[in-house]
């Protein structure tokens, strides 16, 4: 029984595992192959024969039965709840926090800030996210403390005993503003402009020569939350050993743990994060949130914490769309063939960098659209402002240049007189075109899908006319989606 | 949402009685559906210290027609206004104005009192009984005052009542039982939107002299708190009814009122969106009058 | 604290909850029944529908004081240990939900439709699912799965189209 382990012995199941006959480690491992593996790949446009089918989802039967487990359906025993104060203010210095009175009320467990923070930095590219906002607030949804307490309520209610002394700056919230030279740095001394990207191809003063006619066209969109249905929720258990496990709403675990790792100063291997069926990413879950704070709160009160974004959360302390702000110049000859396209889209990427990096390369790469156009230059910057930080979602980009490339063609085509589909048609990509970044495109199938479309629903060459749109008439102010 | 003392009711009397007690000294509000209460309070720093249940009040629970007129109980949900037999027959505009209140779920639980009560100016509930120049009975500790709609709402989310008082019935006067009305809402989406703009319209016919008598619009939305347009009423009284006399009075009704901009809509799309709601619930009232004849 | 006895899903269960207790809350803090959702907390997203009396609701814009005595039927409540309710059913058929968050909301707003109205148009559906947003699926897959659902329950053959 008192026997103690000998070195010998604690190598020894390595070993063991080594001499262990092959034939018992068959079912683990994958049949020989010859190599080179032949691999079947359906030619181009044949139907595969996973087409059509019908396929049932495997987790569709708990969700109808409302037994599927969200991070928010978790408890654990003696679990606290924290919340998180927000700065309300787009830019500040914070002068001051107090916390003494929070700290003091019946049920509350712990109460972190800033300073709390082991590496108070974070973001899937840049690192220029707190944790807590630390002397510094860079938009409204920064958190600037957090509590712990054994109800929500209390949580709640410790939240407004919280003082914070601001001093409150000037905020640049205009991107248009932001990327001016003189404009004072946001994370000063760091430059507003973080990433730029710039395609040239061919030689567009020779194209806008070569052109009959020359259209300009702006474009903007506005700021998207993804709402998912489910808030952002998280659950931290720090155990006696220095680890922590996290429940999380987080669709990117990996990368989820090294940026609690390097926040909270541990290595990897001590941080576990289990993640249970998302409702609803879009984007808005790519990265942490709240994951190092309510693992601090759980190392100080030896308890597990949870927390869950409120609905007004999620607007102002999740990531975003972006705004673009989208100028466009197009040559075209009068019978409808481009000749150049000059493009400059500016990001609004709000206070933090998050994937804007993603977001500006795919929308760079696409904003001249589906067209052959041998003369282009595209240039994109992503500007810091005071506002709530814009990343991933649906398209990375994609849909806000679409919405400005194919509203450019509906202009360019009434200029000309030409029906709206024609003018695709005659630029359109093909099989074997270049992509802007000298791509060569396969399976491309833009012209059928659009004589497709336009023969389903009876295309007439105009737009339709419809009744309802003379409300509309007089304004597109409620739209959002404006044309400036 | 902060902690308070809760008192569920049985009666109006039993209400009046509650909030005479509590509203000295404390801070005291009703909950019928709350659909508005509990949405405003989880995201306000202020809190009522006592809250008053009036859900299960018996004698609020009705739809009757009285001596006055056609009485709604304050506890009357929007779901039970929209089956109710006499309103469909009488006030379909009553109903159509319900059913375009929330979802199903909030019709089910919100009040039209309640409606009445946060007294937003783009209540879907206000426009109808407006153009039928309801009147609100108000349970207090004296007994019950009777005040026309048009003089209940004082501002945006304020009422003329006081804090012991109680909205307890809504009376759609005699002379108006059966009144051909209209009522149109114009949201960005039709579920769980709030109106842009929305109207009601509603006058008798002379078919003699075929010409509006009575003429009585209202509109939402476009001012701190729902109003008739005045101006276009007078234009209308004892004129010939034609298309182009409703669309001179949506022309004038732009006049009435008084919208703002917001993220929803500026101030101008919405006077764009009067003239048109006007004539065409103008329209819809003709529409039934003649069906009705 | 108030307490609080209600009938739910056929089992009278009784709790003692501060006052300011949503329905919702006492569903799943003190009940331990967390099918029903929170999501927005403000009767917009419909998540948190349960069937109070026969009428669907938003259970997050209820007190739970309120409910005190009613009937409650929430989706735990729907199926037996050995039976689907026909909706899941046909939720499930159609692959009607993709997160799935939104589900018991939109099962149960679907539920309180048939019970009042067996043969539903689809306009009729629409209407019933107004209060229900979702964010993944789509509203047509549920449409089909409810019109489905609407057929086995009155107990008409079903024609399998896909």
């Amino acid at each position: 029984m008192d026997k103690k382990p000998t070195v010998a012995e604690k190598v020894s199941p390595l070993k063991t595992v080594q001499e262990t006959p092959s034939v018992l480690r068959e079912p683990v491992i994958a049949p020989l192959v010859t190599y080179p593996i032949e691999v079947v790949v359906p030619e181009v446009r044949q139907q595969t024969p996973a087409v059509g089918q019908r396929a049932t989802r495997l987790d569709g039967h708990l969700h109808g039965l409302g037994q599927t487990r969200y991070i928010d359906d978790l408890s654990f025993p003696g679990m606290l709840y924290a919340k998180i104060k927000r700065a309300g203010v787009a830019s500040a210095r914070i002068k001051s926090i107090d916390t003494k009175e929070a700290e003091a009320m019946q049920g509350v467990m712990a109460v972190v800030t800033g300073k709390d923070v082991p590496c108070n930095s974070f973001g899937p590219s840049l690192k220029d996210q707190p944790v807590l906002a630390y002397e510094r607030v860079f938009h409204a949804g920064d958190g600037v403390a957090a509590v712990a307490a054994v109800t929500e309520q209390i949580a709640a209610e410790a939240l407004e005993k919280i003082k914070v002394d601001y001093e409150v700056l000037t905020p640049v919230l205009d991107p248009l503003e932001s990327l001016k030279l003189e404009t004072p740095g946001v994370h000063a001394p760091s430059a507003n402009i973080y990433q730029s990207k710039i395609i040239k191809k061919g030689d567009i003063e020779k194209g806008f020569a070569a052109s009959d006619h020359i259209i300009e066209g702006h474009f903007r969109t506005q700021m998207v939350e993804h709402v998912p249905l489910e808030p952002h929720a998280t659950i931290a258990m720090w155990d006696p050993n220095g680890r922590v496990t996290i429940y999380s709403t987080l669709g990117r675990i990996t990368l989820g743990r090294a940026d609690v790792a390097r926040t909270l100063g541990i290595p990897v291997s001590r941080i576990r994060i289990v993640a249970t069926i998302v409702g609803g990413n879009f984007g808005g879950k790519n990265e942490i949130t709240t994951e190092p704070v309510l693992a601090l709160l759980s190392k100080k009160t030896g308890r597990p914490v949870k927390s869950v974004f409120t609905r007004p959360d999620e607007f102002i302390a999740s990531t975003t769309r972006h705004p673009l702000i989208m100028d466009y110049k197009t040559g075209v000859t009068k019978d409808g063939k481009i000749q150049a396209r000059k493009i400059r889209l500016v990001l609004d990427g709000g206070a933090y960098c998050s994937w804007s990096e993603t977001t500006l390369g795919k929308a760079c790469i696409l904003s001249a659209g589906p067209y052959n156009i041998d003369n282009l230059y595209a240039e994109a910057y992503v500007v810091y402002t005071n506002k709530t930080m814009t990343g991933a979602m649906r398209g990375f980009g994609a849909p806000q240049v679409c919405f400005a490339y194919e509203s450019h063609m509906d202009d360019i085509a009434a200029l000309l007189n030409m029906d709206p589909l024609d003018i695709r048609l005659i630029n359109v990509f093909s099989e074997g075109s270049l992509s802007p970044t000298g791509q060569t495109l396969q399976s491309v199938a833009i012209k059928e899908s659009l004589l497709q479309a336009a023969k389903r629903f009876g295309w007439n060459g105009k737009g339709s006319a419809d009744a309802g749109a003379n409300l509309l008439a007089e304004e597109n102010a409620n739209t959002n989606m404006v044309r400036a | 949402m902060r902690t308070f003392e809760f008192f569920a009711v049985k009666d109006s009397h039993d209400a009046v009685a509650v909030l005479a007690k509590h509203s000295v000294s404390s801070k005291v509000r009703v909950i019928a559906g709350g659909t508005d209460l509990l949405a405003e309070l989880k995201f306000s720093p202020q809190s009522p210290n006592v809250v008053v249940d009036i859900s299960r009040a018996e004698d609020l629970k009705s739809i009757t027609l009285t001596d006055d007129g056609l009485s709604i109980g304050a506890v009357v949900t929007h779901s039970q206004i929209m089956q109710s037999p006499i309103i469909r027959e009488m006030f379909p505009a009553l109903a159509n104005a319900a059913h375009v209140i929330g979802a199903v779920q909030t019709r089910n639980l919100g009040t039209l009192g309640g409606n009445l009560v946060t007294a937003v100016p783009s209540m879907d509930g206000g426009p109808t009984l407006m153009a039928l120049e309801a009147i609100i009975s108000i349970a207090g500790p004296d007994g019950r005052r009777q005040v026309p709609l048009n003089e209940f709402f004082v501002g945006p989310r304020k009422t003329v009542l006081k804090a012991d008082e109680l909205l307890a019935e809504i009376i759609i006067p005699r002379r108006n039982l059966g009144k051909p009305t209209h009522f149109l809402k114009f949201g960005l989406r039709k579920g769980q939107a709030l109106a842009l703009v929305n109207a009601a319209a509603s006058f008798w016919v002379d078919w003699e002299k075929h010409t509006f008598v009575a003429p009585r619009i209202a509109l939402g939305a476009v001012a701190p708190k729902v109003i008739r347009a005045l101006q276009a009423e007078a234009y209308l009284e004892g004129r010939e009814i034609t298309p182009e006399a409703m669309a001179e009075a949506g022309r004038i009704a732009i006049g009435d009122a008084k919208p703002i901009s917001d993220f929803r809509a500026s101030a101008g799309y919405r006077r764009n969106l009067v003239g048109v709601l006007t004539k065409r619930a103008l329209e819809g009232a003709y529409a039934l009058a003649q069906a009705k004849r | 604290m108030v307490t609080v006895t209600i009938n739910v899903n056929g089992e009278k269960r009784t709790a003692s909850v501060p006052p300011e207790t949503t329905l919702l809350r006492l569903l799943r803090d003190d009940f331990n029944l967390t099918g029903s959702k929170l999501g927005c907390d403000v009767g917009d997203c419909g998540a948190c529908t349960v069937i109070v009396d026969g009428k669907a609701v938003n259970s997050c814009l209820m007190l739970a004081a309120q409910a005190d005595g009613r009937d409650v039927l929430t989706i735990e409540g729907l199926a037996t240990m050995d039976r689907l309710h026909p909706i899941q059913k046909a939720f499930e058929k159609y692959a009607s939900l993709q997160c799935g968050f939104c589900g018991p909301g939109v099962i149960m707003s679907a539920k309180a439709l048939l019970d009042e109205n067996p043969d539903p148009t689809v306009q009729e559906i629409r209407d019933a699912l107004g209060g229900n947003l979702c964010r993944c699926t789509g509203y047509v897959k549920m449409i089909e799965a409810i019109q489905d659902a609407a057929r086995i329950l009155r107990d008409e053959p079903v024609e399998i189209n896909r």
